[in-house]
């Protein structure tokens, strides 16, 4: 990389660390390779008067999983659903600060929305399949972005079912409802339809809360598949899923980060008095 | 302490128990008479010729209502056809644009305000906007009075319909990259057999309207042939026969009350079916 050459706002910043990359405690973004994928710089989240995230700073390490974890109600989602700019949805809510894709503040009133979740896909609590067949509901986001002739789209949503490990269940059943698959198979659809179209980013949200422990399992092994592609952040309330699945976990409490670092690092050494008692289920 | 006695709220459960089944009973049986009454009366006049025929002229015997049936399902078509993609386009945007807006709250205001309005008002409104400028009663301005009467419940049901669909539905089509609309169309899908149900109420709600196309479908004799004259219907007619002095027409209203009884109730039953399909 040319350190010379001027920096425009659409192309991302050198590969240096920067200046200020100090997160609360413990080497930030411990042992990644390369810039990260997602920094985030001073975020504020307010619902209508409500402060809900205060000076949140981050970084997301590309094609690594980071846990985010933390007690109900301390801002773990409010942090996630920023990253696509999904909360404006709703009129209250309200978003400050950089979140940083690639070097380029998300929050510029200059994104393109519908491109950004295009390369931040989301997966929620509860499976949404939308009320159409198996492969329309993988088809629907392709359709959205690319133009694909009918074969090369049949090609692209074989591979995002087999890319969500849900191929050999569903593929001589793909004009069956979407509806009408389990929990965790519809957990699965959710994810070839938000991997179909090429995101970048992989934003779960208590991805297998809603579904039975074996689906869990499956669903863990997908994340650690996953990240091969894509760089993840999940959201989750079982430790023990974020200790099994991440490289990297942030610590929430009631709006702040009060500790990130590597996952083995928090898990085991944690340096925070309040990290430690959540991590050993003393609260939360 | 001393314990109430059960024996007391007992009696009272009872007593409620029964006033309620009471009540139940009274409401289902009236009903009961009224369509075994109107069976009763209604069947004999609905014979091969009351489908086919036009109506004879007055005192004479045999004839039949085929131009009030035909056109009572062209006024309903048509006011379908405006009620129901107006009344759907306020119910998705109180539902999905002015949900906590002012300008929503104020529209949702009106519709419940619509929707109470004596039906005999709308007809009052529609004759002096449609009927007396062109100086003529018409069906487009009977349609347009049975339209306005249809679209506050299609409004209502469907954005009722729309806010049962759960947010996580909107916010994944969001995730995926579709714009807003295209969000609104998937809830819309999810939605889709409440909001059948609730259109089919609706027609099944002015099929039965007689006031309304009183000032401005007025009713005719003759075949529809234009929906810019005067149109046959079976409500006015009704009106019209049932208070006539031949007995041979009292006959033929009761039998286009029957007929209108069979379809408002047949209606209402697939409604009842579109809606269980929903909650499956």
């Amino acid at each position: 990389m040319n350190a010379t050459s001027p920096e425009s706002p659409l192309t991302p910043p050198p590969a240096v660390p920067r200046p200020h990359v100090a997160v609360r405690s413990g080497p930030a973004a411990a042992d990644a390779d390369g810039p990260p994928k997602i920094s985030v710089r001073g975020l504020d989240f307010h619902y209508g008067k409500q402060q809900a995230l205060f000076g949140n700073d981050l970084d997301i390490a590309a094609n690594r999983v980071t846990a985010v974890i933390g007690p109900s109600g301390c801002g773990k989602s409010t942090h996630l659903r920023v990253y696509n700019r999904i909360y404006q949805l709703y009129r209250d809510q309200r978003a400050s600060g950089e979140v940083l894709l690639d070097g380029v503040n998300l929050l510029s009133p200059a994104t393109d929305l519908i491109e950004l979740r295009r390369r931040v896909g989301m997966i929620f609590q509860k499976p949404t399949p939308f009320p159409m067949s198996i492969y329309e509901n993988v088809a629907y986001g392709l359709k959205l972005h690319y133009r694909l002739g009918k074969g090369e789209m049949a090609e692209a949503v074989e591979r995002a079912l087999r890319g969500a490990a849900l191929w050999d269940e569903v593929k001589d059943a793909l004009d069956r409802p979407g509806t009408a698959l389990s929990g965790g198979q519809q957990q699965r659809l959710c994810i070839a339809r938000a991997i179909a179209v090429r995101p970048e980013v992989l934003l779960m949200d208590e991805p297998t809360s809603a579904i039975d422990p074996v689906a869990t399992a499956k669903i863990e092994d997908l994340i650690e598949e996953l990240k091969r592609d894509f760089t993840i952040v999940v959201v989750t309330h079982n430790m023990q899923q974020a200790a099994r699945v991440s490289d990297f976990t942030a610590f929430f409490f009631e709006g702040r980060i009060v500790e990130f670092g590597a996952t083995r690092q928090i898990f085991t050494k944690p340096v925070h008095r309040q990290t430690e008692d959540y991590i050993t289920g003393r609260f939360g | 302490m001393r314990r109430r006695s059960s024996r007391g709220r007992k009696a009272a459960d009872a007593a409620v128990r029964a006033v309620a089944s009471l009540a139940a009973l009274l409401g289902i049986g009236v009903l009961a008479l009224i369509l075994a009454e109107v069976a009763r009366r209604g069947a004999p006049a609905l014979d091969g010729a009351f489908f086919t025929a036009l109506p004879g002229p007055p005192g004479v015997e045999g004839g039949g209502l085929a131009n009030a049936i035909l056109g009572t399902l062209a006024l309903t078509a048509a006011a379908t056809a405006i009620g129901v993609p107006l009344g759907m386009l306020a119910g998705v945007y109180l539902s999905e644009f002015g949900r906590d807006t002012r300008l929503g709250a104020a529209v949702r205001f009106c519709v419940n305000v619509l929707m109470g309005l004596p039906s005999i008002l709308v007809g009052l409104f529609v004759w002096t906007v449609l009927v007396v400028p062109f100086r003529s009663f018409s069906g487009h301005a009977g349609a347009v009075a049975l339209a306005l009467i249809m679209l506050p419940v299609v409004a209502r049901t469907t954005e009722d319909m729309l806010a049962l669909v759960p947010h996580a539905l909107r916010e994944g089509a969001l995730a995926v990259g579709a714009p807003r609309w295209r969000s609104t169309l998937i809830a819309f899908k999810a939605a889709r057999g409440g909001l059948i149900t609730g259109v089919l109420l609706a027609v099944a709600r002015v099929s039965g309207e007689t006031a309304p196309l009183l000032f401005t479908a007025l009713n005719s004799p003759f075949w529809p042939r234009s929906m810019s004259e005067p149109v046959a219907n079976l409500t006015v007619t009704v009106f019209q026969y049932a208070m006539s002095p031949y007995a041979d027409w009292q006959a033929k209203a009761w039998g286009a009350s029957l007929l209108i009884m069979a379809a408002v109730l047949t209606t209402s039953l697939l409604a009842r079916t579109f809606a269980r399909e929903r909650t499956r």
